[in-house]
């Protein structure tokens, strides 16, 4: 017995560790919906960090976009004068400034017509790991951030703030596989939940005699508690609907483009 | 007490590169697990309770920036590390071909503890369609990452520390196998 125990002790104790991680785990995520101290330090040590290194690159791309590009030009096309060439830089600038400006114009138009307070917010970083699907924003808890509150952009909804420390906050977007919004379709008013899917959306719980088609809108519908109704999520894109069962499988594509999110509105107070 | 801190400033950097650098560079939501990497080069050159604490730890810090799941990651590297562990007696740990394959195993294994986790145990959707959907990519990438990492260090180690031993660095380097 005791020649058995010596030789499977490890097996054993390693079993025993993993199973506390997993009981530790699932007693966590009870309180899922808040953040935990080690979270809040995590935020506080990489958010600076983050930050820093964001604004290197943006600073590193305006130099090589407005500088080092023309340069290289120059050497291409030596007849060109070093006026054109300034002249370039400064129009490529001023395309850079036109572009964010019609962003933020976006952002602004937006704004103006919710009648709750929001809070603009700059992206810093993407979810460390491929299985998920969340970023960080530049506001936290000393801007008035807190967990659960809605974060969209002029074209639909963006997520919700899951974390959120003294000057940083992380979103939850649309598209993870842990998200779900109440949702209805704009036009025939069909109840479901939108879930996330990785780069799609799932149209949850439509009944099957629901007349649903493709490129249908699909906007929240308020009932979930954290988004205001009428925020645009996607539209349809593709339905299939079985021969039997009480619901369709419905497709979803997110109205927003997650791959090139840069500024977000946090918006402050729930839904009325 | 100083690898200790060598190992949590690798980890730091691991984050900083997935969360700001290497979204950059890499198109869709793929990036190589560098953390991944360094808990499966634990596994092969820590001990049990030193290796366990410091990558269960790890875990805590790697679920302040990524998903919303706190204490998944802890569990998950921690099965990653102790099945490491459960083999090192067994296999040449100063190979690197074998760093490669834990790699890739680690990865696989990764991804089966994390959807096991989530799907049995969180109110997730399930998550192992997408999972296995995106397994393959996500695999080369780690093994991409693994191989770089690998070259990097032992170049490193040859250029600036030539008479400095780094645990399971000594022949991995080219020269030194057979």
């Amino acid at each position: 017995m005791w020649e058995w125990w010596q030789k499977n002790r490890p097996l054993f104790l390693g079993g025993v560790l993993l199973l506390v991680a997993l009981l530790w785990y699932s007693v966590s995520l009870r309180q899922q919906e808040e953040t935990n101290f080690i979270e809040s330090v995590v935020l506080r040590l990489t958010g600076p960090v983050q930050v820093g290194f964001d604004n290197m690159i943006l600073g590193v791309a305006s130099t090589w976009g407005h500088y080092l590009y023309l340069v290289d030009t120059a050497d291409e096309n030596r007849t060109l004068s070093e006026e054109n060439r300034t002249l370039r830089a400064v129009l490529t600038q001023s395309d850079e400034v036109r572009l964010e400006n019609k962003r933020l114009r976006l952002l602004l138009d937006f704004k103006e017509t919710q009648d709750i307070d929001t809070l603009p917010a700059r992206v810093i970083a993407e979810d460390a790991s491929s299985w998920f699907r969340t970023v960080m924003i530049d506001k936290g808890q000393e801007h008035g951030v807190t967990e659960g509150m809605p974060v969209v952009v002029a074209e639909g909804v963006v997520g919700r703030v899951v974390r959120s420390s003294p000057r940083f906050s992380r979103i939850l977007l649309v598209t993870d596989a842990s998200s779900a919004v109440a949702s209805l379709l704009q036009d025939n008013r069909a109840r479901g939940v939108c879930r996330g899917q990785g780069e799609q959306l799932v149209f949850d719980f439509v009944l099957r005699q629901e007349e649903v088609k493709v490129g249908d809108r699909v906007v929240t519908s308020g009932m979930g508690g954290v988004f205001p109704k009428g925020l645009v999520v996607g539209s349809v894109g593709s339905v299939e609907r079985q021969e039997f069962g009480l619901f369709q499988a419905i497709e979803v594509i997110p109205s927003v483009d997650f791959s090139h999110l840069e500024e977000v509105l946090v918006l402050l107070r729930g839904p009325q | 007490m100083n690898r200790t801190l060598i190992y949590f400033a690798l980890a730091g950097i691991a984050i900083i590169l997935q969360t700001v650098l290497l979204p950059l560079v890499l198109t869709g939501d793929y990036k190589p697990d560098l953390l991944l990497i360094l808990v499966v080069y634990l596994g092969l050159h820590e001990g049990p309770w030193r290796g366990g604490s410091l990558v269960y730890l790890m875990g805590w810090f790697y679920d302040g920036v990524a998903g919303a799941f706190p204490g998944l990651h802890g569990f998950v590297l921690l099965g990653i590390f102790l099945a490491v562990r459960a083999i090192v007696t067994r296999v040449n740990t100063e190979s690197s071909p074998l760093l490669l394959l834990l790699v890739l195993a680690g990865t696989i294994l990764d991804s089966f503890l994390t959807a096991f986790a989530l799907d049995f145990f969180s109110h997730a959707a399930r998550i192992w369609p997408q999972m296995a959907w995106h397994l393959p990519v996500q695999l080369l990438l780690n093994f991409i990452a693994a191989l770089i990492l690998l070259r990097i260090t032992v170049w490193l180690q040859r250029t600036f520390m030539p008479r400095k031993k780094l645990p399971g660095l000594r022949k991995l380097d080219s020269r030194y196998e057979s």
